[in-house]
């Protein structure tokens, strides 16, 4: 059985993201601070604000336990603000300093009506014609990284990927049955494209 | 607004599904006294999920404090089975109450009564947990002079707030969506009031969800090509006259992009 941790943000109940992993027979561990047990996959939930979730990220010493996951090429999945955190920034908290694997910031971008609320279909090679839930204020326009891109107002970056990291702005642990399949993929390691190519 | 309109964001038009609660039980009224039981909440959101429902409301859940550790624990049920968005409502009174089901699993709260009566609540609640923790619902009425009129306690108590002002308000407090249940439409199954839901949802910068009045699925259609951002309902589903997904399948006929 695959052991997937889930780092506890302090920002919000884990329940559904918990429960969307164990349904697809992984184990989930809820740990507020690094501990010594090897996982073969780690979620950055979405709840929060940008601000607190580096706050209390930095507080525990994740950012080198993140590093080090990365070298190993460990599966990660960042979702909503988890993903944004690997970013450079965002306009939600200025002064706050992502981890910055990938260049660009989260931004207020020209949503018809804030937050962005509801369902939405992705345009993705990776995930053609997902339809996943959204709840968001902010996000990455563009990335180099991006895998998937959605159209609000106007178009910004739902997924992006690099190595072992999927990062995703929509909710897939509330996206239903193509949710599920976003994480069990991202969690696996075997986010393809279409085509069957690994990138 | 034309289909095409409506289509031109990748956002979907929403249908949502109501489910009152009552002491763990999925309950519908037939009259005031009389409440018939429905079943069990989480094997009917389960049902609901899987007709293809995009949220799933439920109200009353907390009603009452003394069953609040039963209502807390089913909240957390409905959060661990279900994998769409789910909203909690009815009797929150202040904001212990809203972060305790907030913390339990529900991904927003509905606030109506509490929200007129401590507006603070809805900057409280966004400052906490985001904008998109919060629902404001609005019961407003249309009197035979075309007034209309705020009402708090389920529908009974008539309140100063004006209406379009209200609306704006809660906007800037930080609501994400409003929750506009058109109480001169509740029950006639005359369908939503699309003129109002259109007024709010193009003047006020948060996503509108219709409600009141539903009966047939051309009451879908011409919510959702009068700006309605999500349709919300009840007995037309509980009563088995439709699923969601007869609803979803005709919108989609009529060239709605639909999940």
């Amino acid at each position: 059985m695959k052991k997937i941790l889930i780092i506890d943000t302090k920002a919000g109940n884990l329940f559904s993201l918990k429960a969307a992993i164990e349904r697809l027979g992984f184990s989930a561990t809820i740990l507020a601070a690094p501990d010594d047990n090897v996982f073969d996959g780690i979620v950055i939930p979405g709840q929060g604000r940008f601000g607190t979730v580096m706050k209390n990220l930095n507080a525990n010493q994740w950012p080198d336990y993140l590093q080090q996951a990365k070298t190993k090429n460990i599966p990660m999945l960042g979702i909503c603000v988890g993903m944004q955190i690997f970013f450079e920034g965002s306009d939600e908290d200025p002064e706050a300093v992502g981890l910055g694997w990938f260049s660009g910031k989260a931004q207020k971008l020209n949503f018809p009506k804030k937050p962005m609320v509801g369902w939405a279909k992705l345009d993705s090679n990776i995930w053609p014609q997902s339809i996943v839930y959204f709840v968001n204020s902010y996000a990455v326009k563009q990335s180099e990284h991006s895998i998937a891109t959605t159209f609000y107002g106007e178009q910004f970056c739902a997924a992006v990927k690099q190595n072992s990291f999927v990062g995703v702005q929509f909710h897939p642990e509330k996206s239903s049955e193509a949710g599920a399949q976003i994480i069990a993929q991202a969690l696996s390691g075997n986010t393809a494209r279409s085509n069957g190519d690994l990138i | 607004m034309s289909i095409q309109e409506a289509n031109q964001n990748s956002l979907m038009p929403r249908v949502i599904v109501c489910l009152d609660v009552d002491n763990g039980r999925v309950v519908k009224g037939t009259n005031f006294k009389q409440m018939r039981d429905m079943g069990d909440p989480v094997e009917l959101a389960l049902a609901y999920e899987n007709q293809g429902a995009d949220e799933l409301v439920f109200l009353d859940i907390s009603a009452s404090n003394e069953n609040r550790p039963t209502a807390l624990k089913l909240v957390t049920d409905i959060a661990k089975n279900l994998s769409i968005p789910f909203t909690v409502g009815g009797g929150l009174k202040k904001l212990d109450d809203v972060k305790a089901f907030l913390d339990a699993g529900a991904d927003k709260v509905a606030l109506n009564t509490t929200a007129i009566l401590k507006p603070d609540i809805i900057n409280q609640t966004a400052m906490a947990y985001g904008s998109q923790c919060v629902v404001v619902a609005i019961d407003v009425n249309k009197d035979s002079d075309g007034k209309l009129g705020v009402y708090i306690n389920g529908g009974r108590q008539l309140v100063e707030n004006e209406f379009f002002s209200w609306c704006n308000e809660v906007a800037d407090r930080g609501t994400g969506e409003i929750l506009l249940t058109a109480m001169h439409k509740d029950g006639t199954g005359s369908g939503f009031d699309t003129e109002l839901t259109q007024q709010v949802s193009k003047n006020v910068p948060v996503q509108v969800i219709a409600s009141g009045g539903a009966k047939t699925e051309q009451h879908y259609l011409d919510a959702f090509t009068h700006n309605a951002d999500a349709c919300l309902a009840a007995g037309m589903f509980h009563s088995g006259d439709y699923t969601v997904g007869q609803v979803k399948e005709y919108l989609a006929k009529a060239g709605l992009i639909v999940r």
